[in-house]
This record gives structure tokens, sequence and C-alpha cells, in this order.
């Protein structure tokens, strides 16, 4: 009934006025997956959302959701569909389950029993009572995705799912999430946090300038896009540098490292001990060393040139580790990279 | 009907209920008990003095008290239905109910639905109370309350507490449409009281267009001599059935406006 895929985009074009959000994106999303939407801001990804929520409606292309096409006269195929769109939204004079109930009674019937599963699912049991206005941004976000999932939906929309949340929230909510894909279930995460994604997402697809750049299965598509990282004492960085370009080539090593002391090797993780080896050869002792898979070298990549020929602000320009936020050996440290 | 309920359980939790219609009664309660304390002092004053003592005197004071009741609480539903619709927008609730696949139109008409019944029951209560307070400040003033147990008058007051009822519907109307249109509660509620004043200045020029326009047809669904508490004062007053039709057609074109808006508009933030 699905052909394989939950969500399905063909030619979606969204213009604002003069200003083009999206220009032909063809989004494959498969059934029972995790999906990693990438993008720089600006890129599209929050159109999309709202396209694909029926909160604006397209100016060309089509969209499917679990099979069937979704137009302007198609809203109860969102009695399927769970969504967390941009900032969670609530009556702040009610409270958690108030705000439930009140969301309940709109779209797809909801049994009550549903709201005090979800409440305890996203750790809100104990401050359900309290006024939504009392809670923090965390707080609030939990009951966002309590709200997306109060339908028990077959395809979850979720845009910044993590904003606010704290480490033990990220970590639930990525397990919650890889649950629900589990269990047949399709997850749908717009984030521009790349590890985040990383973590948690089963196949990537990468938007920029209002069209997609790259869609694949997370692994396929990080391969050959392998990091070494190292930690070395500040005064040391240049010195090493100089040892890891002579070790791996210079175009593997960033030209400015980062003054944290981190510096990043783009090759095979298994290379490891080399690097290490050769900077204790060198007489500089590393701190500390990490592996992954460099989803950000990818990303920076495929969304540089897009974003050079687009309008938008290009804050992707040539940064090193120190200033990008996101971390390439994230997939080995649980809970990390959603700061 | 779990869309109605939910939206009254939502109305009844929220602050702008009560305020508004705290702010109703106490000014109310607060300008009979004045006229009561003054009246006396002023029947030698001609003209207005006998008119304040025409609030205070039963059976006519039913329909005064109404009328009093549309003429500031039309101001206070007005305030009270952009208050609402606004939050819709500013809050995000509207983009959550549409993205679970409600009906926009649908979710926008028995939200008013909700809010009517709501501004139903503040007036009825808010003529109760009323009626306290007048004979009260009737009792104060020494004028005699026998008139309130008028039969002839008590049994016309169903027909208009429901006319009034229609009139503080269609005020409100006109604010959630006017908060619609903006998606904003303040912006709703500024121009919506830039409305209201802005038809109360042009009665002044313009009576005989100024008659059928929302305020004052409002105040005109109730047939008296006079309209204490503002609401078009001296001039030209439509014929109460008239005025029926008038309010019941600017409540319907309120609420049209309203849900094709909403239907059509492009919802964010």
């Amino acid at each position: 009934m699905t052909d394989g895929f939950a969500l399905k985009t063909r030619g979606l074009q969204k213009h604002y006025g003069q200003r083009m959000a999206l220009a032909g994106l063809d989004l494959s999303v498969p059934t029972g997956v995790v999906y990693g939407f990438l993008g720089p801001n600006g890129a599209g990804k929050t159109t999309t959302m709202r396209l694909l929520t029926g909160l604006i409606h397209p100016d060309a292309g089509t969209i499917e959701v679990l099979g069937r096409p979704f137009g302007r006269r198609d809203r109860r195929h969102l009695f399927d569909v769970g969504a967390l769109i941009e900032s969670p939204s609530f009556y702040p004079y009610l409270s958690a389950r108030e705000n439930l109930r009140a969301l309940a009674a709109v779209g797809a019937r909801t049994p009550n029993a549903r709201i005090e599963e979800l409440l305890e699912l996203v750790g809100l049991r104990e401050r359900a009572r309290d006024k939504v206005q009392t809670y923090s941004l965390g707080m609030k976000q939990r009951l966002g995705i309590a709200a997306a999932l109060l339908s028990d939906p077959t395809l979850l929309l979720l845009d910044e799912p993590s904003n606010g949340l704290d480490p033990a929230g990220i970590v639930a909510m990525r397990e919650t999430l890889k649950q629900l894909a589990a269990s047949g279930k399709t997850v749908f995460v717009s984030s521009h946090i790349l590890g985040e994604v990383q973590q948690l997402a089963d196949v990537l697809g990468i938007i920029a300038a209002g069209r997609l750049v790259r869609e694949g299965p997370i692994d396929e598509l990080l391969q050959g896009e392998g990091v070494v990282r190292v930690r070395v004492a500040v005064s040391e960085t240049a010195a090493a540098s100089r040892v890891l370009a002579g070790l791996v080539g210079e175009d593997a090593v960033p030209p400015t490292p980062g003054d944290d002391g981190w510096l990043s090797v783009h090759t095979e993780p298994e290379r490891a001990a080399e690097v290490n080896r050769a900077l204790a050869t060198a007489g500089i002792y590393a701190s500390g060393l990490e592996t992954g898979s460099d989803l950000e070298s990818l990303f920076l990549e495929l969304t540089r040139s897009e974003s050079t020929t687009s309008h938008e602000g290009n804050f992707a320009g040539p940064v090193g580790w120190g200033a990008a936020g996101a971390d390439p050996g994230v997939a080995d440290k649980p809970g990390g990279g959603a700061t | 009907m779990r869309l109605f309920r939910s939206g009254l359980r939502k109305l009844v939790r929220r602050p702008a209920t009560f305020v508004t219609f705290g702010l109703l009664v106490g000014l109310l309660a607060l300008i009979y008990l004045a006229v009561g304390a003054t009246a006396r002092q002023q029947t030698g004053d001609g003209d207005g003095g006998r008119s304040a003592l025409l609030l205070l005197t039963f059976p006519g004071a039913y329909t005064l008290l109404l009328s009093f009741i549309l003429g500031l609480g039309g101001l206070f539903a007005m305030i009270y239905g952009a208050a609402i619709a606004g939050s819709e927008w500013t809050w995000g609730t509207l983009k959550s109910a549409v993205a679970r696949g409600e009906s926009r139109s649908r979710y926008q008409l028995v939200s008013f639905a909700s809010i009517a019944v709501m501004v139903g029951i503040g007036m009825v209560v808010a003529f109760a109370i009323g009626i306290v307070v007048a004979f009260i400040a009737a009792v104060i003033a020494q004028v005699p309350t026998e008139g309130i147990s008028d039969g002839a008058t008590l049994r016309t007051l169903p027909e208009l507490l429901a006319r009034g009822w229609l009139a503080l519907a269609e005020a409100c109307a006109l604010g959630f449409a006017i908060a619609t249109l903006a998606r904003s509660q303040l912006a709703g509620i500024g121009v919506g009281i830039a409305v209201y004043f802005g038809e109360q200045f042009a009665s002044i020029f313009l009576p005989d267009i100024v008659k059928y326009l929302p305020f004052n047809a409002a105040n005109a669904v109730v047939a008296t001599t006079s309209t204490p508490g503002g609401g078009g004062g001296q001039i030209a007053r439509l014929d109460p059935e008239v005025a029926l039709v008038v309010v019941a057609a600017w409540l319907i074109g309120a609420l049209a406006v309203t849900a094709l808006f909403t239907e059509r508009a492009e919802i964010s933030g």
C-alpha cells in the first residue's frame, strides 16, 4: 500500500513572494526508518515540514503520505501523522495534561489513557498538573514530543526535537524514536545538529537551497568520510598539524587548527593508532583520541556549493572543528553532539 | 461535540474569561451603586436626575439594565473574542490542530460557538447580579421596588435575553474575525477597540449609516428609550426587529470571513 515509502515528494516547489524556499524537492522516505533531514539554516527544512502537515500548500509538485496523495482536501491523512513543528505550541494557562486533552479533541480520536501513558514516557507525570507557562524550554519540548505521539502515529515528523532537552532527555528521546522505528513506524527528523542526526538516523536526506542534494542510507553516504580526532596541547597544534600532514597528506588536515587543541585528520578510523604513534615519535603526546565518520565534511561539501549559489547567507563556509559545533566522533559518545 | 466541549473547558480555565466578566460586573455594580447613592440629590437637576431614577425603577430597569450590559458588554465581548481568536495564532495552537488533521474552518467555528455560549452565560449571570445591584441601589435611592415582580415584564425577559445574547455574540464574532485577519491577539484587540469607538464617533456625523453598523445595530435589538452605558446615546436607532436581522447578518458575515480566511491562510510560527 505504501510502496515501501512512508513519505514521498516529487518536484515540490514553494515561493514566498520572490524568494524561492523549495525548488523541486524530491524526498523518498522509506517505511520503518529514522530519516534524518539535514540542511543549513534557510535551506527549506521548516518549509518542507509545513508542507507535509498541510499548514501551507505547495506552488507545484506532489506529496504522498503513507502511500496516499496528500493535498488541500486530504487533511484526514494527517490522522496517522504526528508532528512537532518549530517550537512546541500550547495554551500557557493550561497544565500539560489539559493541553494534551485539548489536543486530543482535534483530529484523530485519542483515548485518555494514552495521555497518561505519554506523560509517563516523557517524564512529565509529576508536573502534569502545573501550568505550561511555568515549564522550562526542555519541559515544553518534552510535552511537544508527547503531543506528536498522541495519536500513536504511523509517521512522525519532528522539527529539531532535541531543542532545549537536557542530555538525559536527549538520550531518552533517541531511544524512544529508535524503538518507534523498530516497531515499523517511520520517524522523520529535521535538524541541523549533525551529531544528533548521525546517532539517530538510518537514512539521510541533505537539503540545500531548496533542493535535495543527497539522500541514502547513512552508512553508504559516510563511506570514505572517516575521521580521526586528536587533542594535543594548544601550543603544539601547529607542530602536530605538520606531523599529521606529513603522515596523511596536507589535504586531510585542516590548515587552521582549532584553538581548543583538537585536530581532525580525514583518514580511515583504523589509522588512529598510527596517528598517535606519529605524534608521539615527534615528541607530541595526545591527551585525547576519537574516531568516527565525518558527516560534517560531507554536509559542508554538499551544502557549500549550493549555498554559494543561493541567496541565503552562508554560515557553512570554511570553518574548522572548533567553530562548527558538530562532533565527528560523536557516534562513539552517547549523549554528545547536541549541545 | 468533543471539540465544543474542549473549547468550553479551555475558556473556563482561561483568565481572560474571569477578567472580562469581573470588569463588566464590577463597572456595572459601581455605576448602579453610584447612581443609587446620588440619584435622590439629582432629582432637582431636570432630565439627568429623572434618567438616573429610571435606571433604578422597576420594571423598566430590567430593559435598561440589559441595554447597559449590551453597551459596555459589547465592547468587552469584542475584546474577548479577539483575545481568544488572536491567541490561537500567537500561541501556535491553531497550527497544532491543523497539523493533527483538524478542519480549519470547523475548528474556528466550533471554537466560536463555545465562546458564544460562554458569553451567553456571562450575560445572564451579569444580568442577575445587575438586578440585585439595581435593587440595592433603588433601596438606597428610596425608589419604590414593587415593580420588580411585574409579571408582564418578567415574561418578556427570556426573549430580551435571547436578543441580547445575539447582540453580544455579534460583537464577539467581530472581534474574533478581526483578530483572525490580524493573526494576533493584541492587534485584534487594538483594531476592535478602534472600530468600536470609531463607530461611536462616526454616529455624530453619519447617524443614518452608522445605525446599520454592528455595535449600534446590536444596541438597538433591545427597545429602550435611551442607552445607558454607551452605544449610541440619542442617535437614530433601528427598529428592534430590523436590528435583529442586521445583527444576524453581521454575525454570519464575520464568521464567514473568519472561516474563509482561516481556510486559505498559510500557517506559520
